[in-house]
């Protein structure tokens, strides 16, 4: 039984593992913390498996467990923050469809939200991969019309960001 | 288009990590260890109660015991110490219970509640360490006056309270400090994530 859990779990996480992998992006600027919240994620996901009982998607679910992680859970996320590595931000864009606003464009809206604080972070995260603002409110635990409330000034902070 | 659309667009596109981790990969992860918070919480409430209570074993205490046997506080020494003990084993317990309770699938609000939650216990264990420490100095303060109060003249009595009251205060101070420095720095981010979130609901 157990063993079915993990390879389910297993199984599930790696085709879900660029949510994970976005919210790194978004909560650390270097690799090594990267890495090291990847890994905190992973673990809260798998300690909290057992209780998911797929009445809503594996992502929607991994969704929740990840950002919690990284804004409440997660040690050393804070102290990183100064040391942005820039080399870090060049994802690589297969060369075929290889278009060099796209990638400065990318690395600007990372540069910006990374000047948020952890819960805007969230919201911007959240409104970035549409999702619904049930969702969103289910997610913080804020009500629906407080969520869109700030919601609209997190963007209105990302926005003067990028565009000062 | 609105300008965050766009951005919207980029986010789309963005390339996958290029480092992707397969399913032996992930498993060895979750199965490594948490730095979470809490945990650390737990564990350093652990290891000060481990570490107090060894003291006993550094320290000769048959000759503390013998001392406040002469003061005459053995009695209060025995039963203030059964009692102090029931408590730290309390705090012990809520501790694990809290570490137990806190769980990544509640919404971040709830979440934090619970850690701030965790953190009110953490202040109140405190608490209890430092004034049972104060308690425990000023017993034996009076104590030691009341056995030497003949051979005291005014002036050393108050000198001795006064030296007392500064020692007392300045153990505390340190120790005060101390947990805050510890519990603080594993706490603020917390905190502050904690009050950004309530803010919202508050105001509107």
């Amino acid at each position: 039984m157990q063993k079915d859990l993990e390879t389910k779990f297993l199984s599930d996480f790696e085709s879900n593992q660029n949510i994970a992998h976005k919210i790194c992006r978004i909560y650390t600027t270097n690799q090594d913390a990267h890495n090291d919240l990847f890994q905190e994620i992973t673990i809260q996901l798998w300690k909290n498996y057992s209780k998911f009982r797929g009445d809503s998607k594996f992502s929607t679910w991994m969704y929740r467990v990840a950002l919690n992680t990284a804004i409440s859970l997660y040690r050393k996320s804070t102290r990183t923050i100064k040391t942005q590595d820039i080399s870090d931000f060049t994802y690589k864009i297969k060369a075929t469809d290889y278009d060099n606003t796209e990638e400065l464009q990318l690395k600007a809206l990372y540069t910006a939200i990374h000047k948020l604080n952890d819960i805007d972070k969230a919201l911007i995260f959240l409104y970035l991969e549409d999702k619904p603002y049930r969702e969103i409110s289910e997610t913080l635990g804020i009500s629906s019309v407080n969520a869109r409330v700030k919601m609209s000034r997190a963007k209105e902070k990302l926005k003067n960001i990028l565009n000062p | 288009m609105d300008l965050l659309e766009k951005y919207k667009k980029t986010w789309d596109n963005q390339p996958d990590e290029t480092k992707q981790f397969s399913a032996l990969e992930i498993y060895k992860l979750a199965h490594s260890k948490s730095s979470s918070i809490v945990k650390w919480i737990f564990i350093i409430g652990v290891l000060e109660f481990v570490i107090l209570n060894s003291l006993y074993f550094v320290f000769d205490m048959e000759e503390v015991y013998t001392e406040y046997e002469k003061m005459g506080l053995k009695n209060f020494i025995f039963y203030s110490q059964i009692v102090a003990y029931v408590i730290l084993f309390y705090f012990l317990v809520m501790f694990y219970l809290n570490y137990k309770r806190i769980s990544t699938t509640d919404s971040t609000k709830t979440l934090m509640k619970k850690i701030i939650k965790t953190r009110k216990t953490v202040r109140n264990y405190v608490l209890f360490n430092l004034s049972y420490m104060a308690l425990v100095m000023i017993a034996v303060t009076i104590a030691s006056i009341n056995t030497n109060f003949n051979d005291l003249n005014n002036k050393q009595i108050i000198l001795i309270i006064i030296a007392t009251l500064i020692a007392t205060l300045l153990i505390l101070g340190v120790l005060w400090l101390f947990y805050q420095l510890l519990y603080g720095i594993l706490l603020r981010k917390l905190n502050r994530n904690y009050k950004e979130l309530a803010k919202v609901n508050d105001t509107n």
